[in-house]
């Protein structure tokens, strides 16, 4: 109980020290307001945005609203392709040989740097910006998901060929089980890819979402927007972990158990 | 009486490795409700001979029978335990029971009384709802051996069953493997590294040598279970075993 309060309690504390030190830093004029707005100034700006927004009328609620719509439709469409394809490569050594160089180079893209092609294909919509985030997941979560399937213990599909199961059943009840813990990892890593590349995919085409709210502050040199977009941008993310975290511990027990057994 | 299983004529080699065969041409005849044990260093082809009667590889060479049918493929009651447990990791000890049950046609709720009364058998009573990683080591291979039994099978291959675990759970285990074959007959196939592993357990000892993989020496212990370890007759046993395993033969 005293190690789990000190657990809480320490980073609660360097927290606490470190937006004092950084207050009374701007107080006493060694930081540029301008540059580093001190904590106290970004609560104001962040009642500010609750209340009356920026642009005027849209408040930091319609702009995250709009952001985690985009980041959700991007991750549902990419996993929606990318688990029952990984799943067909990941359980045929050719297949796998043939697409493993494609889905190296396609991965390793940077999925900003198709921004152009993006706005040209899809145009300014909402459709580019669902592209961008889907192709930021997808790689993860197809590469995420042919490892899952190669990495099923062989002596597991062994067991069940000894016990009458074969062909679909084998899929169904020995594999799909098996790779369900990777499957989940590989979701969470490819919603924390969807949170990196929001901004950018928010750069052009709206005023909505917590990317352009960035994008606009700038213009305006208002640092303090900036810094308030980011940090809510950091606490959706967050909270999204910890919600794909608690998923996993209830979807499957026995993988989190035996890794808290082993910590 | 009836052979359980019998081997003619017997070789496996694979395609990508060169050299003599992993397993000559064997022959070789079990009887019902025998216990055979293969013993032999690794890589002497007794865990191919294994494989080759479940089912889980296809001959080079030869055929094997099991209860007078011709082996095609793994499943149709012969019950397999694995080293590792090979127990699926998402299914509870019952659950992990009742899928061997289910598939050989059992319904749900029968399926799941008769993983109670086999879990009680290896005197798991109780421990029905705990997870696979929630067992001991030795623990699991109970499981194990219950899940295999639970196809009610004809034949029992046992591959390394105790070769994960400590000396003295290892020793509990050879006596309550005993216990359950006492109260199941089956026919057991039992491939191990241990010597005194086979002597206290076999009917019949076979030793294997490698390269390619043969039997070189047979012995029929005819010793009343439990067996001691200070028997005499299983001390020279254990030294003309460890000279044929050494080469001195």
């Amino acid at each position: 109980m005293r190690a789990r309060a000190a657990e809480i309690l320490v980073p609660l504390a360097v927290l606490a020290a470190f937006l004092g030190t950084w207050e009374y830093a701007a107080a006493a004029g060694w930081l540029r307001p301008i540059r580093f707005p001190p904590p106290s100034r970004l609560a104001g700006s962040f009642v500010d945005l609750a209340f009356h927004g920026f642009p005027e009328g849209i408040t930091i609620w319609v702009h995250a609203a709009i952001t985690v719509q985009r980041i959700l439709a991007g991750h549902a469409l990419a996993l929606a392709l990318a688990i029952p394809l990984g799943l067909l490569i990941g359980s045929h050594a050719l297949l796998d040989r043939m697409t493993a160089p494609v889905v190296a180079f396609c991965r390793s893209v940077a999925t900003l740097s198709l921004l152009p092609l993006a706005l040209v294909w899809f145009g300014t919509g909402e459709g580019a910006k669902i592209f961008l985030i889907g192709y930021g997941c997808f790689w993860v979560m197809l590469s995420a998901t042919i490892a899952a399937v190669k990495l099923v213990d062989p002596v597991l599909i062994r067991a069940a060929r000894t016990m009458d199961t074969g062909g679909w059943a084998i899929f169904l009840r020995v594999v799909l089980p098996a790779t369900l813990p990777r499957l989940l990892s590989g979701a969470r890593i490819a919603l924390g890819v969807g949170f990196m590349v929001i901004v950018g995919a928010e750069m052009i085409g709206t005023i909505r979402g917590l990317g352009s709210l960035i994008m606009e502050a700038r213009t305006f040199y208002r640092t303090d927007i900036t810094m308030v977009g980011m940090l809510c941008i950091g606490a959706f993310g967050l909270a999204a972990m910890a919600a794909l975290e608690w998923l996993e511990a209830r979807l499957v027990p026995w993988q989190a158990r035996a890794e808290a057994q082993t910590r | 009486m009836a052979a359980a299983i019998e081997i003619s004529g017997l070789a496996k080699s694979f395609a990508h490795d060169p050299g003599p065969p992993v397993l000559g041409a064997v022959d070789l005849g079990i009887e019902e409700n025998e216990f055979v044990v293969l013993l032999g260093r690794s890589g002497c082809g007794k865990t191919t001979l294994l494989n080759l009667v479940a089912g889980l590889e296809t001959p080079s060479a030869g055929r094997i029978l099991v209860g007078g049918t011709p082996v095609t493929g793994p499943g149709g009651g012969k019950g397999m335990v694995f080293q590792q447990g090979a127990l699926f990791p998402w299914l509870t000890a019952r659950r992990n029971i009742a899928f061997a049950a289910r598939n050989r046609g059992v319904a749900s709720a029968e399926a799941d009384r008769l993983a109670d009364e086999l879990l009680a058998l290896v005197g798991l009573a109780g421990a029905g709802h705990k997870y696979p990683f929630e067992l001991s080591g030795g623990m699991q291979q109970r499981v194990a051996i219950a899940r295999a039994l639970a196809l009610d099978p004809k034949i029992l291959l046992m591959d390394e069953p105790f070769g994960a675990l400590d000396e003295i759970t290892r020793n509990e285990m050879q006596d309550e493997l005993l216990r359950v074959w006492a109260q199941r007959r089956k026919t057991v196939v039992f491939v191990t590294h241990s010597i005194w592993e086979g002597l206290i357990l076999a009917d019949r000892i076979l030793v294997m040598a490698p390269r390619p993989g043969r039997f070189v020496l047979e012995r029929r212990i005819d010793l009343p279970r439990p067996r001691r370890r200070s028997d005499p007759a299983l001390i020279a046993l254990y030294d003309e075993i460890w000279a044929c395993l050494r080469g001195d033969a």
